[in-house]
């Protein structure tokens, strides 16, 4: 599970078996790819308003609920206005 | 075994990772493991504008348990090659199991 | 017939045989495949080129008499790795 080591310490979108998108600090990981997770906070994406953060502070998420982790860009981040982002969640896995 | 060495050899090379979650991610293959987790670098995801949710995301970790396919780059693979390896691979495993 | 004649054994020695053969596999969530197999492994992942997917999708909105219609999408792809865990079925051409 050397895939995940480079991921410490950096700000990172989590997206979850069920469609659900976090993002936080990874602060942690073993090699079942559980995830420990600071200042994390989901975001809440739909068609009708624009995307709701909800902290959810400090976070431990299982690794067999985990789809994707993905190293972001802070600059690129910062940058978009998640008010203004229009978009229906993720769909869950299915088949998994 | 043999799918993980196929995967190794692939490595720098650009793939489209489809999910179980209909999500299409391509990139470059920066590196698998033997349970077929993918670390794709430079992604890109398909139908961005209604998938904005990965947009500022430059490289990922794929479960491999969530992956559904991956394209491969034909020009990279050796058909023959793999072909003899699977029928090697499986002779292996019957003698062991007469064997047994 | 005669395992000893057929070489068949055992359910894998049937995809065995049909290495270089193109194949038919059915897999979950009502996608099926063709396709040229190249490698399989004991857990039905499979590598596979010149493939045609189809996708079954029923729209049970558009329900006349009662029943779902049913939309069919294809595609084709070059060279697949079809992950063994959404595999039904795989079989081997139609000998003539």
């Amino acid at each position: 599970m050397s895939s995940l080591q480079g991921y410490v310490d950096r700000r990172v979108l989590l997206v979850l078996q069920d469609g659900r998108a976090i993002v936080g600090v990874l602060s942690g990981f073993d090699q079942k790819s559980n995830i420990v997770l600071a200042d994390s906070k989901e975001r809440v994406y739909s068609l009708d308003e624009g995307v709701e953060e909800i902290p959810l502070g400090l976070y431990l998420v299982k690794g067999e609920m985990i789809c994707l982790v993905g190293e972001l860009d802070e600059e690129v981040d910062k940058s978009v206005d998640l008010a203004s982002i229009r978009a229906e969640p993720l769909p869950p896995i299915r088949y998994g | 075994m043999l799918i993980f060495s196929v995967f190794k050899t692939l490595t720098d090379q650009t793939v489209t990772v489809e999910l179980k979650n209909d999500l299409s991610i391509t990139g470059v293959l920066k590196s698998v493991d033997q349970f077929l987790n993918i670390r794709l670098d430079n992604i890109k995801v398909a139908d961005e504008a209604r998938h904005p949710h990965m947009m500022a995301v430059k490289n990922c970790f794929i479960r491999g348990s969530v992956v559904r396919y991956v394209q491969l780059p034909a020009e990279h693979v050796d058909t023959q090659l793999l072909e003899d390896a699977t029928r090697r691979g499986t002779r292996k495993h019957c003698i062991l199991a007469r064997v047994t | 017939m005669d395992p000893s004649v057929t070489g068949i054994q055992e359910p894998f020695d049937l995809i065995r045989l049909s290495l270089s053969e193109r194949v038919f596999v059915k897999l979950r969530g009502d996608r099926q495949l063709t396709g040229i197999l190249h490698a399989y492994d004991g857990h039905m992942n499979l590598i596979m080129s010149d493939v045609e997917e189809t996708i079954m999708i029923v729209d049970p909105e558009a329900a006349t008499n009662g029943q779902g219609v049913v939309n069919i999408a294809k595609r084709k792809m070059e060279m697949l790795f079809v992950r063994g865990d959404g595999v039904i079925l795989v079989s081997p051409p139609a000998r003539t």
